[in-house]
């Protein structure tokens, strides 16, 4: 299963403030449910935290849009102090009426905020009425003193397991894996980094059960959760508490790979890795390898020429400052397959304890060869930025992955900058995807078109 | 003309608070002072005995009625010898944050102008403790400036003063809010005078006055007055005169030093409260 260590010394300040900052609050986690066709989120908050989780997560991070009940469209209580003096149950019970009249929501969700948690507004006791009722609806606490939009992810993805999915005790189908991967909409490319590694599962003869994004075939997708064989996570901690509760919920194993595999040999090593542990015959997927690899390194030889022979302005040290899961990823790739240098690796999302040992033993040890560098854990952007102008890049220009935030240190350091991370308000994003195969071509690009002056 | 005195007064639940407060506006009444009597307390009983029962719709009821758009006399009610009466009220029982609630009430009454300049005094009886930072409203944001803190000789009465005391006291650093003393409402225990000055001696204020227990309270209570309008002439009327007469011509303003609970125990101690603690043994 996971190897995940044991909380050990860890140094964690705890951040009573932070400035610019790089994640919204729980109830962001609205988003996860736009992420499943047909599901309707009712954010159960004030009106500044539905607008601004929204802007936070999906406008300004790439304006990724938003559909049906999304974004501008979202139901949201929009509480204001007569909700807090009195209670906000009434309004909340006139929202989810309204809601489902107006939608034709296969799955109803509602997210409470700081507000209805902390006056103790007995939400549970509301949306039973309209489960018993027989309404698809659950709900999920996820108050934004409770944590980011993160832990908002995992709270609703648990919420929708047991109130919606249920219990199980059929049989389970051999070769069917969930996948739980980037958080929708909070990563950026999620929808193009799905599609992409859902495509790399089936090849590798893995039928894959996607519960976001394009794929995703709605609430039915989600009803067949407890029969597939196994879950994969593939993050370095976001979803793990998931699995952790469906293995106990529905006594599935689930494998952990914390980095999000990006070019030919971490993909062909994925592939493999996820193929052992299901136990099924590997030869559909060699055969898959086989054919990804030559497509992979058709282009790569091509884009070797530009490599060897514009030696002036390219990148060979980088800094990098985002969620764990796309800076393990990028930082990997980049240091690994482009043998650039790491010489800041920031991590923003506020990583639980348990996890952090084994993200800085793998910056340490596992980054590549010769490669060893010492992650941070910053919330705050000020200290982040701070962190990353005392670097002393040495080598020509140094390239800067990161947010909006660090447009403005990228021009005083003179780097290139390249946006993966929220907020994102001078990147758009339609169909992007950075990983697995055909990605790893698109990072590529994006890396070296600010090289050659492009954007 | 005088300036306005805002006064809140606090006290463990129980101890007397509305009683004493009500008691001591009649006293003042017959000083020809114009008072304002603001229940905070979500069970609105603060001014059943100036009005002659629970006659008050309540701030809060009425704005969740109604709505925001109200006038004064929706929520102001005069009562004994012109009193103004007004219940801050709350939400439903387990409902709601009641703590707001008098937040809301209080911006609510300034809003409709319900402090006007013939005003002499403002009281605000406030429940309980002051579990949160709704509930300190009165001495937040330079309101009431003066406290009186109804106590006991009994140990939770004390206690529940001397956590009181510490809320002054963080609020006295930022805002101008003075303790002006402890009144005893007594409950007849050993020694309790005593132990009330040696209390109040502590937090570095004074024991402002001293009420003994007396059946016409209750008496009046029944018959929703207060002991100077239902027995004008008894001795425990005078006690609320004297109170009141106490406060008019209190100077005595300090922010006060609260004990540790260990301080606490060494006074009870003292004063014999815990010297006979076998006789409660089963």
């Amino acid at each position: 299963m996971s190897d995940i260590q044991q909380p050990t010394q860890v140094n964690k300040r705890k951040w009573t403030a932070i400035s610019d900052p790089r994640y919204a609050c729980a109830v962001g986690a609205t988003n996860t449910v736009v992420a499943i066709k047909g599901a309707v989120p009712i954010a159960n908050c004030s009106p500044g935290c539905q607008l601004k989780t929204t802007a936070m997560l999906t406008f300004e991070n790439g304006f990724q849009g938003s559909i049906k009940a999304g974004g501008g469209n979202m139901p949201s209580a929009n509480a204001t102090e007569n909700d807090i003096v009195f209670g906000g149950i009434k309004t909340l019970d006139n929202l989810i009426k309204s809601a489902i009249k107006i939608y034709e929501g296969d799955l109803f969700v509602v997210l409470t905020g700081c507000t209805g948690e902390l006056i103790g507004d007995n939400v549970p006791d509301l949306v039973s009425r309209y489960q018993k009722a027989g309404y698809p609806i659950v709900y999920a606490n996820t108050a934004g003193f409770k944590g980011n939009n993160l832990f908002g992810h995992e709270e609703v993805v648990n919420a929708i397991i047991d109130q919606y999915v249920g219990d199980y005790d059929g049989p389970k189908k051999q070769g069917l894996v969930n996948l739980w991967f980037e958080t929708p909409y909070y990563n950026q490319n999620w929808r193009g980094d799905y599609q992409e590694l859902a495509r790399i599962l089936r090849g590798a003869g893995l039928e894959v059960n996607v519960l976001f994004g394009p794929e995703n075939n709605g609430v039915k997708d989600w009803k067949r959760i407890p029969k597939a064989q196994f879950n994969l996570v593939v993050s370095p901690w976001v979803g793990v508490r998931n699995a952790e509760h469906l293995e106990k919920k529905y006594g599935q194993p689930f494998l952990h790979i914390p980095e999000i595999p990006i070019g030919e040999e971490a993909t062909s090593k994925f592939i493999r890795q996820v193929v052992e542990f299901a136990g099924i015959k590997n030869d559909k997927a060699e055969k898959f390898i086989k054919q990804e690899a030559e497509i992979y390194y058709y282009y790569l030889e091509h884009f070797s020429e530009f490599f060897a022979e514009y030696w002036y302005g390219m990148p060979s040290e980088f800094a990098i400052v985002a969620d764990a899961s796309y800076t393990l990823a990028y930082s990997k790739f980049l240091a690994d397959q482009i043998g650039l240098i790491p010489k800041r690796v920031i991590i923003t999302d506020n990583t639980p304890d348990r996890f952090r040992p084994a993200i800085t033993e793998y910056f340490k040890n596992n980054i590549s060869e010769g490669v060893s560098i010492d992650v941070e854990f910053i919330e705050d952007g000020y200290q982040a930025e701070k962190r990353i102008d005392e670097v002393d890049f040495k080598a020509g220009k140094p390239l800067i992955l990161g947010t909006s935030w660090e447009l403005t240190l990228a021009n005083k350091k003179e780097a290139l900058f390249f946006e993966i991370s929220t907020p994102s308000s001078e990147t758009l994003i339609v169909n992007r995807s950075h990983i697995g195969y055909k990605g790893a071509l698109t990072f590529l690009e994006r890396i070296y078109n600010a090289s050659v002056g492009g954007k | 003309m005088a300036e306005l005195r805002q006064i809140a007064i606090y006290g463990k639940g129980g101890i007397g608070k509305s009683t004493t407060t009500q008691n001591l506006t009649a006293g003042l009444v017959e000083h020809g002072k114009k008072v304002m009597v603001v229940g905070c307390d979500p069970k609105a009983d603060s001014t059943r005995l100036l009005l002659g029962g629970l006659a008050q719709k309540t701030v809060l009821d009425t704005i969740r009625d109604e709505g925001e758009d109200i006038t004064l006399d929706r929520i102001l009610k005069e009562g004994y010898g012109g009193t103004r009466c007004v219940e801050s009220g709350g939400p439903e029982p387990g409902v709601g944050c009641a703590g707001r609630g008098i937040i809301t009430s209080i911006n609510m009454l300034e809003s409709l102008g319900a402090y006007t300049d013939d005003l002499d005094y403002v009281f605000y009886d406030v429940l309980g403790d002051v579990v949160c930072g709704g509930f300190a409203m009165p001495i937040r944001e330079g309101k009431a400036k003066e406290i009186y803190i109804v106590a006991s000789g009994e140990m939770m009465a004390l206690y529940a003063a001397n956590n009181i005391a510490k809320g002054i006291q963080r609020y006295a650093k930022t805002g101008g809010v003075r303790l002006g003393g402890i009144i005893c409402n007594s409950r007849n225990v050993d020694h309790e005078l005593d132990l009330l000055r040696a209390f109040a001696k502590e937090l570095g204020t004074q024991l402002i006055h001293f009420v003994p227990r007396n059946n016409i309270v209750q008496r009046a209570e029944i018959n929703k007055k207060t002991v100077i309008e239902y027995m004008p002439e008894s001795s425990q009327a005078d006690e609320y005169r004297q109170l009141a007469k106490a406060i008019i011509d209190n100077e005595n303003f300090v922010i006060p030093t609260p004990m540790s609970s260990e301080r606490l125990e060494e006074i009870l101690l003292e004063y014999g409260l815990m010297e006979n603690a076998d006789d409660y043994r089963i």
